[in-house]
Protein backbone atom coordinates (compact mmCIF):
# COMPACT_ATOMS: atom_id res chain seq x y z
CA UNK A 1 0.00 0.00 0.00
CA UNK A 2 2.94 2.63 0.78
CA UNK A 3 4.50 1.36 -2.53
CA UNK A 4 1.16 2.35 -4.24
CA UNK A 5 0.86 6.06 -2.23
CA UNK A 6 4.51 6.29 -3.00
CA UNK A 7 3.91 5.58 -6.93
CA UNK A 8 0.57 8.68 -6.89
CA UNK A 9 2.78 10.74 -5.19
CA UNK A 10 5.54 11.72 -8.12
CA UNK A 11 3.97 13.76 -10.55
CA UNK A 12 5.82 11.92 -12.98
CA UNK A 13 4.12 8.93 -12.62
CA UNK A 14 0.91 10.15 -12.74
CA UNK A 15 1.95 11.95 -16.01
CA UNK A 16 2.99 8.44 -16.81
CA UNK A 17 -0.30 6.84 -15.58
CA UNK A 18 -2.16 9.68 -17.69
CA UNK A 19 0.09 9.16 -21.06
CA UNK A 20 -0.79 5.32 -20.54
CA UNK A 21 -4.26 5.78 -20.73
CA UNK A 22 -3.99 8.00 -23.42
CA UNK A 23 -1.54 5.51 -25.68
CA UNK A 24 -4.35 2.47 -24.33
CA UNK A 25 -7.37 4.57 -26.64
CA UNK A 26 -5.18 5.54 -29.45
CA UNK A 27 -3.63 2.24 -29.40
CA UNK A 28 -6.96 0.14 -28.90
CA UNK A 29 -8.64 1.96 -31.34
CA UNK A 30 -6.41 2.62 -34.39
CA UNK A 31 -4.57 -0.60 -33.41
CA UNK A 32 -8.17 -2.12 -34.12
CA UNK A 33 -8.14 -0.80 -37.82
CA UNK A 34 -4.87 -2.22 -38.09
CA UNK A 35 -5.19 -4.71 -37.10
CA UNK A 36 -8.24 -5.95 -39.50
CA UNK A 37 -7.41 -3.86 -42.20
CA UNK A 38 -3.66 -6.17 -41.92
CA UNK A 39 -1.64 -2.81 -41.93
CA UNK A 40 0.59 -3.97 -38.72
CA UNK A 41 3.73 -4.22 -41.03
CA UNK A 42 2.75 -0.48 -42.27
CA UNK A 43 2.79 0.58 -39.38
CA UNK A 44 6.15 -0.44 -38.41
CA UNK A 45 7.56 0.63 -41.59
CA UNK A 46 6.01 4.02 -41.20
CA UNK A 47 7.63 3.93 -37.30
CA UNK A 48 10.89 3.02 -38.11
CA UNK A 49 10.78 5.62 -41.57
CA UNK A 50 10.28 8.56 -38.66
CA UNK A 51 13.67 7.27 -37.03
CA UNK A 52 15.50 9.05 -40.33
CA UNK A 53 13.25 12.67 -39.80
CA UNK A 54 14.16 12.07 -36.29
CA UNK A 55 17.82 12.04 -36.49
CA UNK A 56 17.85 14.86 -39.31
CA UNK A 57 16.44 17.04 -36.90
CA UNK A 58 18.49 16.16 -33.84
CA UNK A 59 21.68 16.99 -36.09
CA UNK A 60 19.83 20.14 -37.50
CA UNK A 61 19.13 21.63 -33.53
CA UNK A 62 15.59 21.22 -34.22
CA UNK A 63 13.01 19.71 -32.29
CA UNK A 64 13.19 16.04 -33.19
CA UNK A 65 9.33 15.20 -32.97
CA UNK A 66 8.92 17.78 -35.88
CA UNK A 67 10.98 15.75 -38.03
CA UNK A 68 9.63 12.44 -37.04
CA UNK A 69 5.80 13.86 -37.74
CA UNK A 70 6.62 14.91 -41.10
CA UNK A 71 8.13 11.90 -42.44
CA UNK A 72 5.96 9.68 -40.54
CA UNK A 73 3.08 11.25 -42.40
CA UNK A 74 5.08 11.29 -45.76
CA UNK A 75 5.89 7.67 -44.91
CA UNK A 76 1.96 6.60 -44.57
CA UNK A 77 0.84 8.87 -47.96
CA UNK A 78 3.44 7.05 -50.19
CA UNK A 79 2.54 3.57 -48.46
CA UNK A 80 -1.14 4.95 -49.04
CA UNK A 81 -0.38 5.37 -52.17
CA UNK A 82 1.95 2.63 -54.05
CA UNK A 83 -0.85 -0.05 -51.98
CA UNK A 84 -3.87 1.72 -54.30
CA UNK A 85 -1.76 1.84 -57.42
CA UNK A 86 -2.33 -2.10 -57.02
CA UNK A 87 2.22 -2.62 -57.35
CA UNK A 88 2.85 -6.01 -55.32
CA UNK A 89 6.28 -3.81 -54.64
CA UNK A 90 4.28 -2.60 -51.48
CA UNK A 91 5.60 -5.17 -49.44
CA UNK A 92 9.58 -4.73 -50.69
CA UNK A 93 9.25 -0.98 -49.99
CA UNK A 94 7.85 -1.00 -46.66
CA UNK A 95 11.41 -2.79 -46.11
CA UNK A 96 13.26 -0.15 -47.32
CA UNK A 97 11.13 2.39 -45.71
CA UNK A 98 12.03 0.28 -42.42
CA UNK A 99 15.51 -0.15 -42.90
CA UNK A 100 16.02 3.12 -44.46
CA UNK A 101 15.04 5.38 -42.06
CA UNK A 102 16.49 3.61 -38.90
CA UNK A 103 20.06 3.61 -40.78
CA UNK A 104 19.74 7.80 -41.77
CA UNK A 105 18.73 8.45 -38.02
CA UNK A 106 21.41 6.22 -36.68
CA UNK A 107 23.86 8.25 -38.84
CA UNK A 108 22.37 11.66 -38.21
CA UNK A 109 22.62 10.94 -34.67
CA UNK A 110 26.07 9.40 -35.13
CA UNK A 111 27.26 12.57 -37.01
CA UNK A 112 25.82 15.16 -34.05
CA UNK A 113 28.82 16.86 -32.12
CA UNK A 114 28.26 16.60 -28.05
CA UNK A 115 26.08 14.30 -26.43
CA UNK A 116 24.56 11.95 -27.95
CA UNK A 117 20.81 11.12 -26.93
CA UNK A 118 19.53 8.49 -25.43
CA UNK A 119 18.61 5.90 -28.10
CA UNK A 120 17.64 3.59 -26.10
CA UNK A 121 14.39 5.94 -24.78
CA UNK A 122 13.63 6.45 -28.54
CA UNK A 123 13.99 2.37 -29.01
CA UNK A 124 12.84 0.98 -26.44
CA UNK A 125 10.96 4.18 -24.82
CA UNK A 126 10.43 5.38 -20.97
CA UNK A 127 6.91 6.03 -20.43
CA UNK A 128 8.38 7.59 -16.62
CA UNK A 129 10.39 10.16 -18.87
CA UNK A 130 7.09 11.38 -20.45
CA UNK A 131 6.94 15.15 -20.04
CA UNK A 132 3.90 17.66 -20.10
CA UNK A 133 4.04 18.43 -23.43
CA UNK A 134 3.56 15.00 -24.52
CA UNK A 135 1.00 14.73 -22.72
CA UNK A 136 -1.02 17.53 -24.21
CA UNK A 137 0.06 16.00 -27.51
CA UNK A 138 -1.57 12.91 -26.68
CA UNK A 139 -4.78 14.27 -25.32
CA UNK A 140 -5.05 16.27 -28.71
CA UNK A 141 -4.72 13.76 -31.24
CA UNK A 142 -6.95 11.29 -29.33
CA UNK A 143 -9.71 13.74 -29.41
CA UNK A 144 -9.06 14.11 -32.43
CA UNK A 145 -9.08 10.48 -33.44
CA UNK A 146 -12.50 10.21 -31.85
CA UNK A 147 -14.03 12.97 -33.06
CA UNK A 148 -13.09 11.61 -36.73
CA UNK A 149 -14.37 8.21 -35.57
CA UNK A 150 -17.30 9.72 -34.55
CA UNK A 151 -18.59 11.29 -37.41
CA UNK A 152 -16.71 8.88 -40.17
CA UNK A 153 -17.92 5.56 -38.13
CA UNK A 154 -20.19 4.40 -41.00
CA UNK A 155 -17.22 4.57 -43.63
CA UNK A 156 -14.73 3.66 -41.63
CA UNK A 157 -16.01 0.37 -40.33
CA UNK A 158 -17.67 -0.24 -44.14
CA UNK A 159 -13.91 0.45 -45.66
CA UNK A 160 -12.26 -1.94 -42.59
CA UNK A 161 -15.03 -4.59 -43.64
CA UNK A 162 -15.52 -4.68 -47.12
CA UNK A 163 -13.40 -2.12 -49.24
CA UNK A 164 -14.82 -3.25 -52.45
CA UNK A 165 -18.40 -3.18 -51.88
CA UNK A 166 -17.73 0.38 -49.84
CA UNK A 167 -16.64 1.51 -52.68
CA UNK A 168 -19.28 0.31 -55.12
CA UNK A 169 -21.69 2.37 -52.14
CA UNK A 170 -19.52 5.42 -53.16
CA UNK A 171 -17.80 5.65 -50.00
CA UNK A 172 -14.26 7.32 -50.02
CA UNK A 173 -12.01 4.61 -49.68
CA UNK A 174 -8.99 6.17 -50.66
CA UNK A 175 -9.26 8.98 -48.84
CA UNK A 176 -10.83 6.86 -45.70
CA UNK A 177 -7.63 5.26 -45.79
CA UNK A 178 -5.03 7.40 -46.47
CA UNK A 179 -6.92 9.72 -43.38
CA UNK A 180 -6.74 6.31 -41.50
CA UNK A 181 -2.79 6.27 -42.11
CA UNK A 182 -2.65 9.53 -41.49
CA UNK A 183 -3.66 8.72 -37.89
CA UNK A 184 -1.41 6.02 -37.21
CA UNK A 185 1.34 7.56 -38.40
CA UNK A 186 0.97 10.63 -36.12
CA UNK A 187 -0.27 8.20 -33.22
CA UNK A 188 2.86 6.13 -33.65
CA UNK A 189 5.26 8.92 -33.14
CA UNK A 190 3.53 10.20 -30.11
CA UNK A 191 3.67 6.68 -28.80
CA UNK A 192 7.43 6.27 -29.58
CA UNK A 193 8.16 8.30 -26.03
CA UNK A 194 6.02 5.51 -24.26
CA UNK A 195 6.84 2.68 -25.36
CA UNK A 196 9.67 3.14 -28.12
CA UNK A 197 10.07 2.23 -31.57
CA UNK A 198 10.49 -1.08 -31.26
CA UNK A 199 7.95 -2.16 -29.33
CA UNK A 200 4.95 0.36 -29.74
CA UNK A 201 3.58 -2.21 -32.45
CA UNK A 202 2.36 -4.31 -29.38
CA UNK A 203 0.15 -1.63 -28.25
CA UNK A 204 -1.54 -1.02 -31.81
CA UNK A 205 -1.71 -5.20 -32.19
CA UNK A 206 -2.21 -6.34 -28.62
CA UNK A 207 -5.38 -5.14 -27.93
CA UNK A 208 -7.01 -5.62 -30.83
CA UNK A 209 -5.87 -8.90 -30.80
CA UNK A 210 -7.15 -9.99 -27.30
CA UNK A 211 -9.95 -7.70 -27.85
CA UNK A 212 -11.31 -10.08 -31.22
CA UNK A 213 -10.92 -12.99 -29.32
CA UNK A 214 -13.44 -11.56 -26.97
CA UNK A 215 -16.40 -10.22 -28.82
CA UNK A 216 -17.97 -11.39 -32.41
CA UNK A 217 -20.36 -9.18 -32.68
CA UNK A 218 -19.65 -5.28 -32.15
CA UNK A 219 -16.83 -3.74 -34.45
CA UNK A 220 -18.12 -0.91 -31.47
CA UNK A 221 -17.53 -3.54 -28.63
CA UNK A 222 -14.40 -4.53 -29.89
CA UNK A 223 -12.98 -1.13 -29.87
CA UNK A 224 -13.83 -0.52 -26.18
CA UNK A 225 -12.60 -3.84 -25.15
CA UNK A 226 -9.22 -2.71 -27.21
CA UNK A 227 -9.26 0.46 -25.13
CA UNK A 228 -10.51 -1.78 -21.73
CA UNK A 229 -7.37 -4.02 -22.49
CA UNK A 230 -4.50 -1.21 -23.62
CA UNK A 231 -5.25 0.35 -20.48
CA UNK A 232 -4.54 -3.15 -18.07
CA UNK A 233 -1.39 -3.54 -19.89
CA UNK A 234 -0.39 0.54 -19.68
CA UNK A 235 -1.16 0.29 -15.60
CA UNK A 236 0.09 -3.40 -15.00
CA UNK A 237 3.10 -2.91 -17.14
CA UNK A 238 3.86 0.29 -15.10
CA UNK A 239 3.20 -1.31 -12.09
CA UNK A 240 5.67 -4.53 -12.70
CA UNK A 241 7.88 -1.92 -13.86
CA UNK A 242 7.68 -0.01 -10.47
CA UNK A 243 7.73 -2.98 -7.99
CA UNK A 244 10.30 -4.83 -9.90
CA UNK A 245 12.22 -2.61 -11.34
CA UNK A 246 12.07 -3.21 -14.73
CA UNK A 247 12.29 -1.17 -17.54
CA UNK A 248 8.74 -0.13 -18.69
CA UNK A 249 8.58 -0.76 -22.28
CA UNK A 250 9.38 -4.34 -22.10
CA UNK A 251 7.17 -4.59 -18.78
CA UNK A 252 4.04 -2.69 -20.83
CA UNK A 253 4.40 -5.10 -23.96
CA UNK A 254 5.04 -8.39 -21.75
CA UNK A 255 2.00 -7.98 -19.68
CA UNK A 256 0.02 -7.56 -22.76
CA UNK A 257 1.37 -11.24 -24.15
CA UNK A 258 0.48 -12.58 -20.58
CA UNK A 259 -2.82 -11.15 -20.74
CA UNK A 260 -3.55 -12.58 -24.61
CA UNK A 261 -2.39 -15.77 -23.45
CA UNK A 262 -4.49 -15.77 -20.35
CA UNK A 263 -7.42 -15.12 -22.60
CA UNK A 264 -6.79 -17.51 -25.02
CA UNK A 265 -5.83 -20.47 -23.07
CA UNK A 266 -8.98 -19.59 -20.82
CA UNK A 267 -10.69 -19.68 -24.02
CA UNK A 268 -9.82 -23.07 -25.07
CA UNK A 269 -10.49 -24.42 -21.27
CA UNK A 270 -13.90 -22.96 -21.49
CA UNK A 271 -15.06 -23.17 -24.99
CA UNK A 272 -15.40 -21.55 -27.96
CA UNK A 273 -17.81 -18.70 -27.49
CA UNK A 274 -16.58 -15.11 -27.36
CA UNK A 275 -18.06 -12.38 -24.53
CA UNK A 276 -21.50 -12.63 -27.11
CA UNK A 277 -22.38 -15.59 -27.19
CA UNK B 1 -36.46 0.64 -74.98
CA UNK B 2 -32.64 1.02 -74.88
CA UNK B 3 -30.79 -1.89 -72.78
CA UNK B 4 -30.50 -0.31 -69.21
CA UNK B 5 -27.08 -0.95 -69.77
CA UNK B 6 -24.20 -0.92 -72.82
CA UNK B 7 -20.81 -2.09 -72.91
CA UNK B 8 -19.34 -1.13 -76.21
CA UNK B 9 -16.03 -2.30 -77.48
CA UNK B 10 -14.25 -2.38 -74.05
CA UNK B 11 -10.60 -3.43 -73.71
CA UNK B 12 -8.74 -3.06 -70.01
CA UNK B 13 -5.73 -4.79 -68.88
CA UNK B 14 -3.88 -4.59 -65.57
CA UNK B 15 -0.74 -4.01 -66.69
CA UNK B 16 0.67 -4.20 -70.21
CA UNK B 17 -1.38 -7.49 -71.39
CA UNK B 18 -5.16 -7.19 -72.30
CA UNK B 19 -6.95 -8.97 -70.03
CA UNK B 20 -10.61 -8.23 -72.03
CA UNK B 21 -10.55 -7.12 -75.67
CA UNK B 22 -13.24 -5.44 -77.58
CA UNK B 23 -15.89 -6.32 -75.68
CA UNK B 24 -19.64 -5.88 -76.45
CA UNK B 25 -22.47 -6.35 -73.99
CA UNK B 26 -25.80 -5.52 -73.14
CA UNK B 27 -28.04 -5.91 -70.19
CA UNK B 28 -31.93 -5.36 -70.83
CA UNK B 29 -34.68 -4.91 -68.29
CA UNK B 30 -35.93 -8.58 -67.39
CA UNK B 31 -32.24 -9.80 -68.10
CA UNK B 32 -30.93 -13.00 -65.98
CA UNK B 33 -27.38 -13.00 -67.16
CA UNK B 34 -24.96 -15.93 -66.26
CA UNK B 35 -20.93 -14.15 -67.49
CA UNK B 36 -19.18 -17.45 -67.29
CA UNK B 37 -15.60 -18.55 -68.83
CA UNK B 38 -12.96 -20.08 -67.53
CA UNK B 39 -10.81 -19.36 -64.57
CA UNK B 40 -8.52 -16.53 -65.46
CA UNK B 41 -10.70 -15.29 -68.53
CA UNK B 42 -11.77 -11.57 -66.77
CA UNK B 43 -15.12 -12.38 -65.80
CA UNK B 44 -14.43 -10.83 -62.97
CA UNK B 45 -12.43 -7.85 -64.49
CA UNK B 46 -15.80 -7.42 -66.44
CA UNK B 47 -17.88 -7.50 -63.43
CA UNK B 48 -15.04 -5.03 -61.82
CA UNK B 49 -15.47 -2.57 -64.64
CA UNK B 50 -19.31 -2.53 -64.60
CA UNK B 51 -19.26 -1.59 -61.48
CA UNK B 52 -16.91 1.22 -62.38
CA UNK B 53 -13.84 -0.42 -60.10
CA UNK B 54 -12.16 -0.01 -62.74
CA UNK B 55 -11.63 2.73 -65.80
CA UNK B 56 -11.61 0.76 -69.68
CA UNK B 57 -8.54 1.29 -71.59
CA UNK B 58 -11.01 1.71 -74.57
CA UNK B 59 -14.14 1.48 -75.56
CA UNK B 60 -17.83 2.97 -73.19
CA UNK B 61 -19.78 1.72 -70.85
CA UNK B 62 -23.26 3.94 -70.91
CA UNK B 63 -25.83 3.32 -68.49
CA UNK B 64 -29.22 4.06 -69.93
CA UNK B 65 -30.06 6.87 -67.52
CA UNK B 66 -26.50 8.71 -67.83
CA UNK B 67 -25.00 7.87 -64.57
CA UNK B 68 -24.98 4.30 -62.77
CA UNK B 69 -28.31 3.38 -61.06
CA UNK B 70 -28.55 2.19 -57.72
CA UNK B 71 -26.12 -1.56 -57.58
CA UNK B 72 -26.32 -4.13 -55.44
CA UNK B 73 -23.82 -5.97 -55.12
CA UNK B 74 -22.85 -9.11 -54.15
CA UNK B 75 -18.73 -9.97 -53.53
CA UNK B 76 -17.08 -13.35 -53.29
CA UNK B 77 -16.82 -14.38 -50.11
CA UNK B 78 -12.87 -13.94 -50.64
CA UNK B 79 -12.96 -10.68 -50.24
CA UNK B 80 -13.70 -9.79 -46.57
CA UNK B 81 -12.97 -11.19 -43.31
CA UNK B 82 -15.43 -13.73 -42.08
CA UNK B 83 -14.47 -13.40 -38.58
CA UNK B 84 -14.90 -9.70 -38.67
CA UNK B 85 -16.99 -8.74 -35.40
CA UNK B 86 -20.23 -7.71 -36.80
CA UNK B 87 -24.01 -8.97 -36.43
CA UNK B 88 -25.96 -10.06 -39.70
CA UNK B 89 -28.60 -6.64 -39.01
CA UNK B 90 -25.28 -5.15 -39.24
CA UNK B 91 -23.92 -6.50 -41.80
CA UNK B 92 -27.02 -5.85 -43.91
CA UNK B 93 -27.13 -2.01 -43.29
CA UNK B 94 -24.16 -1.56 -44.85
CA UNK B 95 -25.94 -2.08 -47.76
CA UNK B 96 -27.73 1.61 -46.92
CA UNK B 97 -24.65 3.59 -46.85
CA UNK B 98 -25.39 4.08 -50.24
CA UNK B 99 -28.68 5.97 -49.25
CA UNK B 100 -28.00 9.73 -49.13
CA UNK B 101 -24.75 9.86 -48.17
CA UNK B 102 -22.37 7.71 -46.05
CA UNK B 103 -21.54 10.30 -43.61
CA UNK B 104 -25.10 10.65 -42.79
CA UNK B 105 -26.11 8.78 -39.74
CA UNK B 106 -28.57 5.51 -39.32
CA UNK B 107 -32.29 6.51 -39.00
CA UNK B 108 -35.20 4.20 -38.51
CA UNK B 109 -36.12 4.16 -42.30
CA UNK B 110 -32.81 2.31 -42.80
CA UNK B 111 -34.00 0.13 -39.59
CA UNK B 112 -37.14 -0.52 -41.37
CA UNK B 113 -35.74 -1.26 -44.84
CA UNK B 114 -33.14 -3.89 -43.17
CA UNK B 115 -36.18 -5.62 -41.23
CA UNK B 116 -37.96 -6.07 -44.19
CA UNK B 117 -35.34 -7.26 -46.48
CA UNK B 118 -34.50 -9.56 -43.48
CA UNK B 119 -37.93 -11.05 -43.86
CA UNK B 120 -37.79 -11.37 -47.17
CA UNK B 121 -34.88 -13.41 -47.15
CA UNK B 122 -36.10 -15.23 -43.98
CA UNK B 123 -33.45 -14.36 -42.06
CA UNK B 124 -35.05 -12.57 -38.83
CA UNK B 125 -34.08 -15.29 -36.77
CA UNK B 126 -30.55 -15.31 -37.53
CA UNK B 127 -30.46 -11.17 -37.24
CA UNK B 128 -28.58 -11.07 -34.07
CA UNK B 129 -25.96 -13.68 -34.93
CA UNK B 130 -22.34 -12.61 -35.18
CA UNK B 131 -21.69 -13.02 -39.06
CA UNK B 132 -18.59 -15.79 -37.89
CA UNK B 133 -21.34 -18.12 -36.84
CA UNK B 134 -23.33 -18.33 -40.06
CA UNK B 135 -23.39 -21.24 -42.73
CA UNK B 136 -22.49 -20.58 -46.43
CA UNK B 137 -25.44 -20.30 -47.12
CA UNK B 138 -26.73 -18.23 -44.69
CA UNK B 139 -23.82 -15.87 -45.22
CA UNK B 140 -24.69 -15.76 -48.91
CA UNK B 141 -28.00 -14.76 -48.10
CA UNK B 142 -26.91 -12.34 -45.67
CA UNK B 143 -25.14 -10.67 -48.65
CA UNK B 144 -27.87 -10.88 -50.55
CA UNK B 145 -30.16 -8.95 -48.68
CA UNK B 146 -27.46 -6.34 -47.81
CA UNK B 147 -27.32 -5.73 -51.69
CA UNK B 148 -31.06 -5.71 -51.98
CA UNK B 149 -31.58 -3.09 -48.63
CA UNK B 150 -30.58 -0.18 -50.96
CA UNK B 151 -33.35 -1.22 -53.84
CA UNK B 152 -31.17 -1.60 -56.36
CA UNK B 153 -32.28 -1.06 -60.29
CA UNK B 154 -29.63 -3.99 -60.92
CA UNK B 155 -28.24 -7.00 -59.11
CA UNK B 156 -24.50 -8.60 -59.95
CA UNK B 157 -23.02 -11.35 -58.04
CA UNK B 158 -19.46 -12.58 -58.12
CA UNK B 159 -19.53 -16.37 -58.29
CA UNK B 160 -22.36 -16.58 -55.78
CA UNK B 161 -22.63 -20.58 -55.75
CA UNK B 162 -18.69 -20.93 -55.06
CA UNK B 163 -19.08 -21.75 -51.16
CA UNK B 164 -22.37 -23.28 -50.79
CA UNK B 165 -23.59 -27.13 -50.85
CA UNK B 166 -25.56 -28.16 -53.63
CA UNK B 167 -28.95 -27.71 -52.24
CA UNK B 168 -28.26 -24.38 -50.97
CA UNK B 169 -27.07 -23.80 -54.54
CA UNK B 170 -30.81 -24.62 -56.06
CA UNK B 171 -32.58 -22.69 -53.37
CA UNK B 172 -29.98 -19.22 -54.46
CA UNK B 173 -31.17 -20.05 -57.95
CA UNK B 174 -34.58 -19.90 -57.37
CA UNK B 175 -34.30 -16.63 -54.51
CA UNK B 176 -32.27 -15.16 -58.08
CA UNK B 177 -34.90 -16.15 -60.49
CA UNK B 178 -37.48 -14.58 -57.59
CA UNK B 179 -35.58 -11.09 -57.46
CA UNK B 180 -35.29 -11.70 -61.45
CA UNK B 181 -39.18 -10.65 -61.82
CA UNK B 182 -38.61 -6.80 -60.53
CA UNK B 183 -34.56 -6.40 -61.49
CA UNK B 184 -32.17 -7.88 -64.06
CA UNK B 185 -29.66 -10.02 -62.57
CA UNK B 186 -25.92 -10.79 -63.39
CA UNK B 187 -24.17 -13.71 -62.18
CA UNK B 188 -20.42 -13.78 -62.27
CA UNK B 189 -19.82 -17.79 -62.07
CA UNK B 190 -17.82 -20.74 -63.20
CA UNK B 191 -20.75 -23.22 -62.14
CA UNK B 192 -23.47 -22.61 -64.86
CA UNK B 193 -25.63 -25.49 -63.82
CA UNK B 194 -26.39 -24.27 -60.41
CA UNK B 195 -27.94 -21.35 -62.02
CA UNK B 196 -29.30 -23.15 -65.31
CA UNK B 197 -32.99 -23.64 -65.00
CA UNK B 198 -33.62 -19.95 -64.36
CA UNK B 199 -30.80 -18.27 -66.46
CA UNK B 200 -32.24 -16.35 -69.53
CA UNK B 201 -29.25 -14.96 -70.86
CA UNK B 202 -25.36 -16.27 -71.53
CA UNK B 203 -22.19 -14.51 -71.67
CA UNK B 204 -19.13 -16.60 -72.77
CA UNK B 205 -16.01 -14.59 -71.36
CA UNK B 206 -12.27 -15.70 -72.16
CA UNK B 207 -9.91 -12.30 -72.82
CA UNK B 208 -12.89 -11.93 -75.82
CA UNK B 209 -16.58 -12.10 -75.62
CA UNK B 210 -17.24 -15.20 -77.37
CA UNK B 211 -21.10 -15.60 -77.23
CA UNK B 212 -23.73 -13.31 -75.84
CA UNK B 213 -27.39 -14.27 -76.78
CA UNK B 214 -29.97 -16.60 -75.19
CA UNK B 215 -29.82 -19.21 -77.55
CA UNK B 216 -28.20 -22.53 -76.90
CA UNK B 217 -24.06 -22.33 -77.43
CA UNK B 218 -22.73 -24.13 -79.67
CA UNK B 219 -20.11 -27.21 -78.96
CA UNK B 220 -17.60 -25.73 -81.22
CA UNK B 221 -17.80 -21.98 -79.81
CA UNK B 222 -17.57 -23.50 -75.74
CA UNK B 223 -14.56 -24.90 -76.95
CA UNK B 224 -13.17 -21.94 -78.61
CA UNK B 225 -14.21 -19.91 -75.49
CA UNK B 226 -12.52 -22.89 -72.89
CA UNK B 227 -9.79 -23.72 -75.32
CA UNK B 228 -10.79 -26.99 -74.30
CA UNK B 229 -13.06 -29.85 -74.55
CA UNK B 230 -16.24 -29.26 -73.26
CA UNK B 231 -19.75 -30.82 -72.40
CA UNK B 232 -23.06 -29.71 -73.15
CA UNK B 233 -26.16 -30.43 -71.33
CA UNK B 234 -29.50 -29.93 -72.31
CA UNK B 235 -31.68 -28.85 -68.95
CA UNK B 236 -35.12 -28.60 -71.30
CA UNK B 237 -37.48 -26.28 -71.06
CA UNK B 238 -37.46 -23.37 -70.47
CA UNK B 239 -33.87 -22.93 -71.46
CA UNK B 240 -31.17 -25.59 -72.67
CA UNK B 241 -27.87 -24.91 -71.39
CA UNK B 242 -24.32 -26.59 -70.85
CA UNK B 243 -22.16 -28.01 -68.61
CA UNK B 244 -18.64 -27.09 -68.78
CA UNK B 245 -14.86 -28.54 -67.37
CA UNK B 246 -13.76 -25.17 -65.84
CA UNK B 247 -11.10 -26.42 -64.56
CA UNK B 248 -9.22 -27.86 -67.51
CA UNK B 249 -5.99 -26.01 -68.64
CA UNK B 250 -5.98 -23.15 -70.65
CA UNK B 251 -3.62 -20.35 -71.12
Amino acid sequence: MTELALFFSYDFTRLALLAGLLASVLGGVLGTFVVVKRLVFITGGISHAAFAGLGFCYWLGVDPLIGAVVVAVLAALLLGWVSDAGTRSQDALIGVLWAGGMAIGILFIHMTPGYAPNLMTYLFGDILTVVPRDVVLLAVLTTVTLGLLFVLHRGLVAVAFDETFARVQGVPVRALTLLLLVLVALAVILLIQVVGIVLLLALFTLPPMIALLLVARSFGLVLLVAVLTGLLMTTGGLAASWTMDLPTGPAIVLTGIVLGLVVWGTKKVFGQGRLSD
Amino acid sequence: MAALLQLEDVSFGYEREPVLRHVNLSVGEQDFLAIIGPNGGGKTTLLRLILGLETPWSGQIRWRAGSPPRIGYVPQFSTFDRNFPLRLRDTVLMGRIGHGGWLRRRNAEDTAAVDRVLAQLRLTTLSDRPIADLSGGQLQRALIARALVSNPEILFLDEPTASVDAETRSALSDLLAELNRDIPVVVVTHDVTAMAVHVKQIACVNRRLFYHGSGQLSHAQLEEAYGCPVELIAHGVPHRLLHAHDECAHD
